[in-house]
């Protein structure tokens, strides 16, 4: 149980500029499989995010604004199905290291894409 | 796994058509300068999409993920590593720095690739002393006041010591910001300063959101300088200044040569001793040396729309600090 968080955080946040499209695939797939727990346990131990940043923090793909999920302590790009996370109270905004939501945009996606 | 696979797809493809909207428009000036030769050929195959990391030549995708584990090996000696090898001048270099971007009380700063605070931390208290200097004109404008109002003016100021001031820190590089913000709790940072996990290149903020926009020794570890110029560019509210404080070229000959010596002979040495990593700091020489020239850089900056460019030399170029405006 405590290893699997761990294997996640790292798996997501290995940052990389542009170009690490595999990477990104890669850690997309290992987003996706921790997607169960991560709604269970996302408040407790991380620090939300802090007041007056999400006024100004955008996604950084399509520049549009973010809505704050509390429950998986994520930023969420609806539009582009992409959920930026907040780690130790930092959002995390590189889009390499972001998670795509699955099942319920994919209609939207698909457009997208 | 079919729905695994079409996900990780279409990260690929939007990550692939962000890069080719942001993709700028001249190619980095990489090779010009000192070690020519030992650079030479990344120009050539700039159109490869290859880049220079420090003499080497590597692909795009390569210097990104090279330059985030040099700053990863780095985070934790950053700070001693500053100081020995700059014997301490990179904070006056910081200092002066602050005191060009002169911010007052109110100031949106946005500080790029600033993981362990340096400027964030100087912006605060630049700003804390000017705020002071306010409240103290404002009482010696009102000699009688009564002590009730004197009181109030004091708390005014305690709550807003900053008087609305706020510093975003963005780095490429969780560890520098791990850094950072451990370095901001033990030093008491708290009002005003946030901290935001991004790339230069594709910033996550608004339009027209700030002030001013810097960027210390960070600029030259960026993949695609031009790009991240535009980012700048596009977040500074119009009237907002961009600044940044970089390595540069030496114009002195005899200090040029001392300079060599000095980066070549010993950095890499000191490296190895005090932060166990000669490799990291061989780079950080080369990557100084392959660097753009002041005036270069400031045609770049030009070229994104940047208006009244000047910049300022440090320690006969050893440094440089350019200054722009978003009109």
């Amino acid at each position: 149980m405590l290893a699997s968080p761990a294997f996640r955080l790292l798996s997501r946040t290995r940052p990389g500029r542009r170009g690490g499209l595999q990477a990104a695939a890669g850690r997309a797939l290992c987003a996706a499989a921790g997607e169960e727990e991560r709604a269970g346990q996302g408040q407790q131990q991380r620090p939300p995010l802090e007041p007056g940043l999400l006024e100004i923090l955008v996604c950084p793909l399509s520049k549009k604004p973010l809505r704050y999920e509390e429950s998986t302590n994520e930023l969420i790009n609806e539009e582009l199905g992409i959920a930026y996370p907040i780690i130790d109270g930092i959002p995390n905004m590189i889009p390499q290291a972001a998670r795509m939501i699955g099942k319920e945009n994919q209609g939207k996606e698909s457009e997208q894409t | 796994m079919s729905l695994r696979l079409r996900e990780s797809k279409m990260a690929a493809s939007i990550a692939a058509a962000s890069c080719r909207a942001l993709r700028g428009r001249c190619e980095p000036r990489w090779l010009l300068g000192w070690g020519r030769q030992l650079c030479s050929g990344g120009r050539r195959a700039a159109a490869d999409a290859r880049t220079s990391f420090g003499f080497q030549t590597v692909t795009e995708a390569e210097k990104g993920e090279k330059v985030n584990q040099i700053f990863e090996n780095v985070a934790k000696k950053y700070d001693i590593m500053n100081d020995a090898m700059s014997l301490g001048i990179h904070r006056i270099w910081k200092d002066i720095f602050l005191h060009h971007m002169n911010p007052y009380p109110g100031t949106q700063l946005l500080d790029v690739a600033g993981g362990t605070g340096d400027i964030a931390f100087r912006f605060i208290n630049y700003v804390r002393s000017q705020r002071e200097h306010q409240v103290r004109q404002k009482l010696r404008t009102h000699q009688n006041l009564s002590w009730q109002e004197i009181t109030k003016l004091y708390q005014e100021e305690e709550q807003k010591s900053l008087g609305d001031s706020h510093v975003v820190v963005c780095d490429i590089n969780k560890e520098m910001l791990k850094v950072g913000k451990q370095k901001s709790q033990r030093l008491g940072y708290s009002e005003g300063l946030s901290w935001v996990l991004g790339n230069a290149e594709e910033l996550p903020f608004q339009d027209d959101n700030f002030d001013v926009y810097t960027i210390a020794f960070g600029i030259r570890n960026v993949t695609h300088i031009d790009q991240a110029l535009q980012e700048a560019y596009r977040v500074l509210k119009p009237g907002g200044r961009f600044l940044c404080l970089e390595f540069s070229h030496v114009n002195n000959s005899l200090l040029s040569s001392l300079y060599d010596l000095y980066s070549f002979q010993v950095i890499p040495v000191l490296g190895e001793v005090i932060a166990g990593d000669w490799k990291s700091y061989q780079y950080l020489v080369e990557s100084i040396r392959c660097f753009l020239t002041q005036e270069e850089f400031k045609e770049m900056m030009e070229d994104v729309g940047f208006m009244k460019v000047e910049y300022r030399n440090l320690s006969s170029g050893i440094v440089a600090i350019h200054s722009g405006f978003k009109l």
